[in-house]
């Protein structure tokens, strides 16, 4: 589905990501792990296709296409899902018309007709549900006063609604209480399927108790430095990340 | 467009120097009016401005309530100037969406009036045009709320400006001006809201902001599928939906935003 080749990414003149090497496989979850700073959420941004960054070599294959080419909406369109990491307050614009928007400009580009007030709603509606969603904030401005479990669940309410074939989760994780991050992480779960794939960008071992992880990679100063299944994790969360940040030498 | 709205709202024309009792009223003004708002009245009145320059007065008696919507479509230059009296009250939308110079007077006369003018102005292309809203506060005991909002694209050019007078014996005045505004493209927006305050017991605030788009919340509304064009006009659409949504005449909510959205797509 995903195939990452020698990818470096700037911002300005300062390189982030210096050679990623990554494949993704249908039905596959992978968390990406390592301390801050290291390219975790650039390396999300990138594949979503946030312009800040720029890529400087590599290339990016999903579902057989050139990715890189593409703008951020065609990327989404395609099936690239990214939960951000803040999810950003849209005043003024409630969270059922931008979703109905969203939606239907994905259905456009498969052509297919828009839906109905009547289907969208009942999408609504089951889609919500997954994450224990109150439906009430639907009809809330995107993001505007919901609290941080609220927003995190409505990343993931958002990834029900449209359905990608890889969805890209930065630190979905990132200040949940426990209830929040088992609801979260259930959706996520839930959504779970043989023909879609998830990334997982995660700094705490604690939210794969729940996303079950295939494979785990150690992201360090721009490169993935070890890949494992899921016991890496459990490792990295025991012993910390300096055994391999020692073993690491940077040519 | 102007005829549904008027439609919509099931009202009758109110003809020059008259005394408006409750109802529903409209008017398109083509030469100076005098209105009077009888004493204990509750009135919605709906403007629709013609391409002139016109000047109305109304005057709201005692305990009365008027509710304005003004709707500017064509590049006019109104004057309307308001004297609300004691416990009276004048609660105003104002949608400017053509090039046009328009000025609200309004003048708190006597204990208890209140007014409130909540509006905005869109100007796109080589339009320009500007918002101007004094607010007298003469007597103690009134309350002003005046917040308008403005949107410039391409090489359009707009203003506002805004003044609140506290008279001497204006004590225990409650007023708040806000003005936020953003541009797009190579637009101007100018904003200019000022304060002459000659009481001391007063209770009075102003903002003015003018910004670009929220770069963060175009890219979030991108990733999920929308187009650059449409995550712009939604991200507008947002800033300016509470003017129409709280409209001060809710059965013109609907025609409202219908009348937005065509202006929107020039965007």
């Amino acid at each position: 589905m995903l195939k990452v080749e020698n990818l470096h990414a700037s911002v300005g003149d300062k390189e982030i990501l210096k050679g990623i090497n990554l494949t993704v496989k249908a039905g596959e979850v992978h968390a990406i792990m390592g301390p801050n700073g290291s390219g975790k959420s650039t390396l999300a941004s990138v594949l979503a296709g946030n312009e800040k960054f720029t890529v400087t070599a590599g290339k990016v294959e999903f579902m057989g296409e050139e990715l890189l080419d593409l703008p951020i909406e065609e990327r989404s369109r395609k099936g690239i899902f990214l939960g951000f990491q803040y999810p950003v307050e849209i005043p003024g614009v409630t969270m059922a018309n931008f979703m109905k928007l969203a939606v239907n400009e994905h259905r456009k580009y498969r052509g297919e007709q828009p839906l109905t007030a009547a289907e969208y709603l009942k999408l609504m509606r089951e889609k919500s549900a997954i994450v224990e969603l109150d439906s009430k904030l639907t009809s809330r401005a995107v993001n505007e006063g919901f609290s941080g479990g609220e927003k995190k669940k409505n990343e993931i309410f958002q990834m029900a609604m449209l359905d990608p074939k890889l969805a890209i989760l930065d630190e979905t994780d990132s200040g949940l209480d426990i209830d929040a991050l088992r609801i979260v992480a259930t959706g996520v779960t839930r959504l779970k399927r043989d023909d879609n794939a998830t990334i997982v960008i995660t700094h705490y071992q604690r939210l794969l108790d729940y996303i079950v992880p295939d494979y785990v990679h150690v992201l360090y100063k721009g490169r993935i430095i070890y890949s494992g299944d899921k016991s890496l994790a459990l490792k990295l969360e025991k012993e910390g990340y300096d055994w391999l940040i020692n073993d690491y030498k940077e040519e | 467009m102007t005829q549904r709205i008027i439609d919509k709202m099931a009202a009758q024309p109110l003809s020059r120097g008259c005394c408006a009792t409750s109802g529903r009223w409209y008017i398109q003004p083509e030469e100076d009016m005098d209105i009077r708002i009888e004493e204990g009245a509750d009135v919605e009145l709906l403007i629709v401005d013609k391409a002139l320059a016109v000047n109305l007065d109304i005057e709201i008696e005692r305990g009365a309530h008027l509710r304005i919507v003004e709707v500017v479509t064509e590049r006019s230059a109104m004057q309307l100037s308001v004297a609300v009296g004691a416990d009276a009250e004048c609660r105003m939308t104002q949608i400017v969406l053509s090039p046009s110079d328009m000025r609200v007077a309004a003048s708190l006369v006597a204990a208890g009036a209140r007014f409130e003018l909540n509006g905005a102005f869109i100007l796109t292309a080589e339009e320009q045009g500007s918002v101007t809203v004094d607010v007298n506060h003469l007597s103690a005991d009134c309350v002003s709320r005046t917040s308008v909002k403005g949107v410039a694209s391409g090489k359009a050019h707009g203003s506002f400006s805004g003044l609140v007078y506290v008279a001497p014996d204006a004590q225990h005045t409650d007023s708040a001006q806000s003005s936020r505004n953003i541009v797009i493209g190579d637009a101007h927006i100018e904003t200019l809201p000022q304060l002459e305050i000659y009481a001391d017991d007063v209770k009075c605030s102003h903002g003015a902001t003018v910004g670009q788009m929220d770069a963060d919340a175009i890219l979030y509304m991108r990733q999920r599928g929308l187009s650059l064009a449409d995550a712009k006009r939604l991200q507008i659409e947002g800033f300016i939906s509470d003017v129409v949504l709280h409209a001060s005449i809710e059965s013109l909510v609907e025609p409202l935003e219908e009348l937005l959205s065509v202006k929107f797509n020039s965007l």
